[in-house]
């Protein structure tokens, strides 16, 4: 969810954007990472543990800790919580299990 | 291609910005890398007013501290600055190679400085990596720089400063904290920090850990016990609270990878947060001409990470050109630096820096203990009446407004100093961890040092023993700002309710900067004992 009234911020956001996560269409606004468009959309299953296949969130966002590591337009292993959410970018789980 | 300068700087936080100023105002050809796609580091995260002295951005905002550093370094043509670049190494033939764009760059620099911060440190506990466990650090990412709330309802893990600060921004993001947890028997950070979580009603559990998140595919609760002098679990004290996430504030750790595989030599210093590079007083690590500053150097306050960026840009400056018109503001740097560390909250890094290097200056002056008991004040966050009775003046004096200072701990802060236009605040022997004390021959109660306090920890009193009333006037920066003439309901040091009062001022303006400062009039009997008020809800009351 996204903050309407801070009493001491103001947030100034860019222009609304689109993106697909695991082929769910997610809103962002320019600048912000896709982590913290996935988190506004209440999104914070990123990915499985390969072994134990435990559930993967954020931890760190600023780069890391490899909690959010996923495939982004065919790039693997992409920070998505350094890595700023563009139009029509294709964002997919690493390891994703059932994930939707 | 190979860029040629006279001092890089790796990292664009505060200790970054400022060695990247300090070089650059001296003359030298200076280029600034950082990996995020924005400058500032934690300090666009701060809502908060900075501690410290007021010479040094003490009393500003973070997030303003951060812009000002900006736009000056927007006007230096000789400073080049590069954001979305990660240093990638310092190799031996003196070139630190960055990727940019997803290629890799050569940099040649003369001097370098490094100033990559830290990352924060985990906690084992049972099911430790459920999503919904975040670093205090994300928590602060989420909420203060992209403005998306973090969760509804949050446990913080850890008391230091950190963890206090974070809980408070995380209330005024319209979060509720559940409660603050930490291992120790006291309060780590700064008692002003706690006391404004306990009047907002948020409960600090000392002696008390996590054993365990609650929950499947996220967090859903937290696990607590009680800990025993030996940190070891009280049996039958476990107990279980519902939240939707954890947030851990455990410490921080230096980044430091960059210098092991440059070579510089490091070592382990606890008290200065794990594996730090050993360097000097003036901040050059065991290569010529590498300097480090900010919380690789060792964790600290970011006020004192700006202090070292300047230091360490300063001796780059005089690496490179011989230049020792700078010495004199090195030595004034070193000064400072000394002061902030001088008081008893410094004593962990004085410990630590006495580990790296014999410096007579830090480690001969022995720790004066508080002039007062503050036990109870450091295990809950709310002093004792011992140490509010004082703060306040004579009776007969209480009949004219007064401003009561409830800052018991020595910290190094000041601009209460600088705020009063009466002067009736002073810190005595000039010692800048003392606290403060009022003159209340000169105060007038005009609550201009409200609004500036960075602990809001100033609140000003007046009573009348005729009509049996007083007023009391808070500071207040969180959202549903009572209106005047609204009657509010009145809250004590520990958040509980304790009457009503009705809104006679408010003050919200330039000089407040977004810190109302709100006078409330009450019974005679509540007016030292009112510190937070809420608006009446009909139907419902909301912790705050």
């Amino acid at each position: 969810m996204r903050i309407r009234e801070h009493p001491i911020l103001e947030f100034e956001r860019g222009k609304k954007i689109q993106f697909t996560f695991n082929g769910n269409k997610i809103e962002a606004y320019e600048g912000e990472t896709i982590a913290a468009a996935l988190h506004a959309a209440g999104i914070w299953h990123y990915n499985e543990s390969d072994v134990l296949k435990r559930p993967r969130g954020l931890f760190c966002a600023i780069g890391h800790c490899s909690s959010c590591l996923m495939t982004v337009d065919g790039v693997p292993n992409t920070r998505i919580c350094v890595t700023d959410a563009v139009e029509g970018m294709v964002v997919k789980s690493e390891n994703r299990g059932d994930i939707k | 291609m190979i860029h040629e300068y006279d001092t890089a700087i790796v990292g664009g936080g505060p200790a970054g910005i400022c060695a990247a100023l300090a070089a650059g105002k001296n003359g030298l050809k200076t280029l600034l890398i950082e990996e995020r796609t924005f400058l500032g580091g934690q300090l666009i995260k701060q809502t908060h007013r900075f501690f410290g002295s007021e010479e040094e951005h003490a009393g500003t905002r973070g997030i303003h501290i951060a812009n000002d550093l900006k736009s000056e370094l927007e006007g230096m043509s000789n400073i080049d600055v590069m954001t979305s670049t990660t240093a990638l190494g310092y190799y031996e033939d003196g070139i630190l190679t960055a990727l940019h764009d997803e290629k890799m760059i050569k940099i040649k620099p003369k001097s370098l400085v490094l100033a990559t911060g830290a990352f924060e440190r985990f906690l084992p506990f049972e099911n430790n990596d459920l999503p919904g466990i975040f670093g205090a650090g994300a928590v602060q990412t989420l909420m203060n720089i992209y403005g998306i709330k973090p969760a509804d309802k949050v446990l913080m893990v850890g008391s230091g400063n950190i963890g206090l600060i974070v809980s408070y921004q995380l209330i005024q993001a319209g979060v509720q904290v559940i409660g603050v947890v930490e291992a120790a028997s006291k309060i780590g950070g700064y008692l002003v920090h706690a006391s404004k979580l306990r009047r907002l009603g948020v409960p600090i559990m000392t002696r008390h850990t996590i054993k365990k998140a609650i929950g499947t595919d996220k967090v859903e609760g937290a696990l607590l016990c009680e800990l025993d002098k030996n940190w070891q679990e009280i049996e039958g004290t476990q107990k279980q609270m519902s939240c939707d996430a954890i947030c851990l504030a455990v410490g921080l750790t230096p980044l430091a990878d960059i210098l092991s595989q440059m070579g510089c030599e490091t070592t382990f210093i606890g008290e200065l947060g794990g594996i730090v590079p050993k360097r000097t007083a003036d901040l050059e690590t065991t290569k010529a001409g590498v300097f480090v500053a900010g919380d690789l150097a060792g964790i600290e306050e970011a006020s004192a990470a700006m202090l070292e960026g300047e230091l360490a840009g300063l001796n780059a400056v005089k690496f490179v050109t011989g230049d020792e018109r700078v010495t004199e503001r090195i030595h004034h740097l070193k000064e400072e630096l000394h002061g902030l560390r001088a008081g008893p909250v410094g004593e962990k890094i004085r410990y630590g820096l006495a580990q790296l290097f014999e410096d007579s200056v830090i480690t001969s002056k022995k720790i004066e203990s508080h002039e007062h008991d503050i036990t109870r004040l450091a295990h809950t966050g709310i002093p004792s009446q011992e140490n509010i009775d004082e703060k306040l003046p004579d009776e007969k004096r209480m009949i004219k407004p007064y401003a009561v200072i409830e800052c018991f701990q020595e910290i190094p802060c000041n601009p209460c100093v600088i705020s009063c236009p009466f002067g009736a605040i002073y810190i005595p022997k000039e010692d800048i961890n003392q606290s403060p004390i009022v003159d209340f021959d000169k105060c007038t109660g005009c609550t201009s040092c409200i609004s500036g306090c960075p602990g809001l920890a100033i609140f000003v009193e007046q009573r009348n023993p005729e009509q049996r009333k007083g007023t009391v006037s808070i500071p207040f920066e969180l959202l549903n700002r009572p209106q005047k003439g609204d009657v509010v309901e009145l809250l004590a040091r520990d958040g509980q309710p304790i009457g009503t009062g009705v809104v006679k001022r408010i003050l919200y303006g330039q000089k407040q900067d977004k810190t109302a400062v709100i006078t409330v009039e009450t019974d005679i009997d509540l007016v030292n004992k009112v510190r937070n008020i809420q608006l009446q809800r009909t139907g419902k009351k909301e912790v705050m």
